[in-house]
């Protein structure tokens, strides 16, 4: 199978997640999933949305339009809180004929076109759900067993449920049924619906970093090789920030922490380099040379 | 001092209330029945005693004023928990945006990076900047030299655009 998609990066990814951006950018050609970049690079208005409402709505629904431009149905959106704000702006301008008329006529003096039938997808559910779990299984090339992982799906892709959302709200499985399909086991934990803190980085970062620092130490307990995640805010915490996160908790904490598409490239046998696994700053080395043993 | 003691002094005000219920745009804030389960999940509880059935509880009151003009409601962390839970659909979350908004109107005390950020995407289009970053080896690395695409910033007519959101309430 063959797509094509539209993809909005967002802020975090392009400015400094790199390692997400480059795994992304090699794997999902390589399960059959073109990807096509918008004409601008844009916030999605996720913090916007804390200092004006309508604002944060005609970002995202900017980021639609231009979306629309590619001429393509469907829009990757690889950041969970891009995902969210995103949602969020889709039904405020479906349900509020007074912000939809507003922000239609807005988009219309940059020569933009707001299109409602886009369809927002995450790396998770278009690789679950259109990809499918066989095909990404039978890409795999080097199968990772003997891994144990723990997942971290984050917040926003699951919650709340009333938007239409990428997973179950407690009980969320893809992530884990992805990760199973590299050959690798994924562990159940009790705090594996923790959020990673990062938005607090705004106005409380002692306190962001010890929610991001309590949830490592948990997962490091588990005896695991590494947390799997697949947002840019929870790389951040988790793995750029991991050290600093440590000194909050009063734990030395050692856990390697790597994104979703960077596992896939490591099952699908892609060179480290291309994933971006030097840039991973938490222990990763351990974990790899597992896998390459 | 609590918020609940700083509401013994307040005076409860139905225009701000007024104002808040129609930011929320239906969402049934009224509906609250101060079952707590938002407030047993809150991730901000902990460590921060942000307490979303409080917030709630004081806005059916009226005391938006006292919230507004509070630092309380800049502990959420948007895990969305309790839009999640809430039986009532009074979703605190979207109680909270509605405040911190009022804030800024108000230009209450609203962290400074909120403001940053909206000053940086009307500048760039984007709400950071391009960092440099390094290997775990230490070697500097940024967008081109790891070959990722340079993607332009949006084209001028943004940016009056954008300053024109930003009047709407
Ligand atoms: S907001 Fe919802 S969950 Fe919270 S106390 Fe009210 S009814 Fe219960
Ligand atoms: S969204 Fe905010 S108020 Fe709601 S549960 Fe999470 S931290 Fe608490």
């Amino acid at each position: 199978m063959r797509v094509k998609v539209a993809v909005f990066w967002g802020c975090c990814i392009l400015a400094s997640q790199y390692a997400y951006e480059m795994s992304v950018r090699e794997v999902l050609p390589k399960l059959g999933v073109e990807l096509v970049d918008l004409r601008e690079a844009l916030c999605c208005g996720d913090p916007v949305r804390s200092v004006n409402d309508f604002a944060a709505n005609y970002l995202s629904a900017r980021v639609l339009a231009l979306a629309n431009l590619t001429g393509l149905p469907d829009l990757l959106v690889p950041c969970n809180r891009c995902h969210f704000t995103i949602s969020e702006a889709k039904r405020a301008v479906e349900r509020d004929k007074k912000v939809r008329e507003k922000i239609v006529g807005m988009l219309k003096e940059e020569g933009l076109e707001y299109n409602p039938n886009i369809k927002v997808w995450h790396v998770i559910d278009l690789l679950h759900d259109c990809v499918g779990l066989k095909s990404v299984g039978k890409a795999v090339v080097k199968p990772l067993n003997g891994l144990k992982l723990a997942s971290h799906v984050g917040c926003q892709i699951i919650r709340y449920s009333d938007l239409g959302r990428v997973d179950d709200a407690e009980n969320p499985r893809k992530m884990d049924e992805l990760i199973r399909a590299t050959g690798a086991e994924s562990v159940d934990y009790n705090e594996k619906l923790d959020c990673c803190g990062s938005h607090l980085m705004l106005s409380h970062p002692d306190t962001a970093l010890s929610l991001a620092g309590g949830k490592v130490k948990a997962v490091q307990g588990l005896c695991v090789d590494g947390l799997v995640v697949s947002c840019p805010d929870c790389g951040l915490m988790f793995d750029s920030k991991q050290k600093e996160a440590g000194t909050t908790v009063g734990a030395k904490l050692n856990l390697p922490v790597l994104y979703l598409t960077q596992l896939l490239g490591l099952a699908l046998n892609i060179e480290q380099e291309k994933l971006g696994l030097q840039l991973n700053q938490s222990p990763v080395d351990q974990l790899l040379s597992k896998v390459s043993a | 001092m609590g918020l609940t003691d700083l509401m013994s002094m307040a005076k409860p005000n139905l225009e701000s209330r007024e104002k808040i219920l129609r930011k929320l745009r239906g969402r049934e804030l009224i509906n609250c029945f101060q079952c707590i389960k938002c407030t047993s999940g809150c991730t901000a509880l902990k460590l921060l005693e942000l307490k979303p059935h409080e917030i709630e509880k004081l806005v059916n009151f009226g005391f938006v004023d006292e919230l507004a003009a509070s630092d309380i409601i800049w502990t959420c962390v948007t895990c969305l928990k309790c839009v999640q839970r809430c039986p009532q659909k009074a979703s605190p979350y979207h109680v909270i945006v509605a405040l911190r908004n009022l804030a800024v109107e108000r230009e209450a005390n609203v962290p400074e990076a909120f403001m940053k950020a909206v000053s940086q995407i009307l500048e760039t289009g984007l709400a950071e900047a391009y960092q440099k970053v390094t290997t775990r080896k230490m070697e500097a690395c940024d967008r081109e030299s790891l070959k990722l695409p340079k993607i332009p910033a949006p084209k001028e007519g943004f940016q009056a655009v954008f300053l024109k959101a930003l009047e709407e309430r």
